[in-house]
């Protein structure tokens, strides 16, 4: 079958291969539904995935998930993962935003109770959790305290209070990427992370309050803390200007490495470092250092939450009931260990707009979590809901522990302003049970609801592939967006 | 101000720009402009302040990549907002002056983040009528 003028190979209902063709070293693998592929071949997602196959060291599969969309040099929603010896290191894999991610904080609090002081409560959280572009946090760290987030992360918000051990026990990777190396971060990304701690931004990043609609497995939804009613916190968040200014950084450095060393791949974004060299050690340095940032800062943004609520409905912190179930990153490149060929190795797992998603046992997971696997957090769109997932046995085998992480775009921002155009979003939101408060009107028009694919499409796939499986559906009831 | 001069391609996540000019310079100092556009309503940027920003020879698409990732870094940095920009070319460097203003929130709304300034896509192509640069911004 021909999509445009790539040839795919459907293997069931939910995966497709992109056979090996000319300079690829492995084939393409795609996880979607017929019907999804009518939004993905619209754009160059697919031909990303092969120009990805063409990367030095890339072992297995150019792995596409269901949410995959256009991205710089990856896709959206892409992993792979490359051989020490020999593979490369790619800042477009991981994306501007180093280690986005979501993390997910149940409460002891029914919505139900909440909804006469919902607008009291959004109000707050909008007030005390800074969002919008331009926003600065109330936590400045500049000099040696800087340099001790970029090297501790979680560990970091902890001695300052910030963070309890059980939320470093329940963020992947505890909260902290032990390769950092502040020296690798330059000035200017410096100065772009010194007042932006604890802020949310704009665009896609969110600060959702939603209720535990539907369970589907009952002991993973257990072992989570979640319950049928439950008022739950969602934050989506990255590492800022630091992150963005890290990656901008290193696609120079490994545009110069890429001439010197003669690497040639079918697309510039694609600039690469062979891992073991010292500018693909430096770029993971930078990377490990921006990562650590990330995780502190959705921790602040859990903390003022926290206190926002608390405040908000004049509750102590254990009438309350907030903890941290997990925090996940999606825009990432990290070393793990995975089956190849029957053997053992020691892998670079890039994840660009895709989330790890451990099973049940896998030994990095935090005890409470083993027996069932690790949370994954699918967020849709504003006015739809999300989905809370477990990794399964099929990513081990099938996706290098990886399933997907939102429902992805499929409307231009430009199409959602047309759309979204002479209509109010606020009005069409509380129409449908959801309370909005946002910095810009813009912004929310980019992200009206129906500028994304159908979410619950999005979960079927990877859980029809065997690489997730469906715990809980969450429904939003209130928005905050820069 | 004139009429833009630039127009917005389709792209699913980020925005794609399309940007005309006369020649190379006004290519350059429209393309600043057209991304300072995306951020905010230059109409109400004041042109009280200078910054002068030095692009050395390179071929023309890697002069325009340069030039927009040090624009970008003056709001992302240091918060300046365009009203509008000029440029001039000697011996294959360019100088683009960006007339503006510190954001100030109480005048400016600041429509998104932009995160960088991508080669993807990126390129300057002089056909009959003049030049025209494509870029694509990750938002």
């Amino acid at each position: 079958m021909r999509f445009q003028d790539v040839s795919l190979r459907k293997i069931s209902d939910s995966e497709w291969e992109i056979p090996q063709g000319a300079g690829m070293l492995v084939p393409g693998r795609i996880f979607a539904s017929e019907a999804m592929m009518g939004d993905i071949v619209r754009d160059e997602a697919l031909r990303q995935v092969i120009n990805v196959a063409h990367l030095p060291g890339i072992r297995s599969f150019s792995i596409g998930m269901p949410d995959i969309h256009w991205g710089y040099g990856f896709p959206i929603g892409g992993v792979a993962a490359m051989e020490p010896d020999g593979g490369v290191v790619s800042p477009g894999g991981v994306g501007y935003d180093i280690n986005c991610g979501v993390r997910l904080l149940r409460s002891g609090l029914r919505v139900e109770s909440l909804r006469a002081r919902l607008p009291e409560l959004v109000a707050a959280l909008f007030r005390e959790v800074p969002s919008g572009v331009g926003s600065t946090g109330d936590v400045r760290v500049t000099g040696k305290e800087l340099d001790k987030v970029l090297t501790e992360g979680s560990r970091w918000a902890a001695s300052r209070g910030y963070a309890t051990a059980d939320d470093v026990e329940h963020t992947e990777d505890r909260g902290r990427f032990p390769a950092a190396d502040p020296e690798a971060v330059s000035a200017t990304a410096r100065k772009r992370g010194e007042d932006q701690l604890g802020t949310l931004g704009s665009g896609n990043h969110f600060l959702e309050i939603d209720e535990v609609a539907e369970i589907y497995w009952p002991e993973a939804a257990e072992a989570y803390g979640l319950f049928p009613g439950q008022a739950v916190f969602f934050i989506h968040s990255g590492s800022r200007g630091l992150g963005y200014q890290v990656c901008d950084d290193s696609l120079d450095r490994m545009a110069e490495y890429m001439r010197t060393h003669r690497i040639v791949v079918p697309d510039r974004q694609l600039a690469c470092a062979h891992i073991l060299a010292p500018e693909g050690e430096r770029y993971l340095a930078a990377l490990a250092a921006a990562a650590n940032y990330a995780f502190v800062n959705r921790q602040l943004l859990a903390h003022r939450v926290k206190e926002a609520v608390e405040r908000a409905l004049r509750m102590g912190p254990r009438d309350a009931g907030i903890r941290l179930v997990y925090d996940c990153g999606h825009n990432n490149a990290k070393f793990e260990t995975h089956e190849v060929e029957g053997k053992l190795r020691r892998l670079l797992v890039h994840r660009k707009g895709a989330t790890r998603a451990f099973p049940p046992g896998h030994p990095d997971l935090p005890a409470a979590y083993r027996a069932v696997g690790q949370p994954v957090f699918i967020p849709g769109d504003m006015g739809t809901g999300s989905y809370v997932l477990a990794g399964a046995e099929g990513a081990m085998r099938l996706s290098f522990g990886s399933t997907c992480h939102g429902a992805g775009r499929r409307m231009s921002r430009t199409q959602a302003m047309h759309s979204a155009k002479g209509r109010s979003v606020l009005a069409d939101m509380e129409r449908r049970g959801v309370l909005v408060a946002c910095a810009s009107k813009r912004t929310l028009a980019e992200e009206i609801p129906e500028a994304y694919k159908d979410v619950s499409a999005v979960v079927d796939v990877v859980v029809r592939a065997g690489i997730a499986r469906k715990v809980a559906r969450l429904k939003p009831v209130a928005v905050v967006k820069g | 101000m004139t009429r833009p001069r630039y127009r917005l391609l389709p792209h699913t996540a980020d925005l794609c720009v399309e940007v005309r000019g006369d020649d190379l310079p006004s290519l350059l100092a429209a393309s600043a402009e057209a991304l300072f556009s995306l951020l905010t309503d230059r109409r109400r940027v004041r042109p009280e302040e200078r910054k002068v920003l030095p692009v050395p020879p390179a071929p023309p698409d890697e002069q325009l990549y340069l030039l927009l990732r040090q624009a970008l870094l003056l709001v992302s940095s240091g918060r300046f907002l365009v009203r509008r920009a000029g440029a001039t070319m000697e011996s294959g460097a360019v100088t683009v002056t960006l007339a503006g203003e510190a954001a100030d929130p109480s005048r400016h709304e600041v429509y998104r983040e932009i995160k960088a300034v991508t080669r993807h896509a990126l390129s300057v192509k002089r056909d009959g009528g003049g030049w025209t640069a494509r870029f694509i911004v990750d938002v």
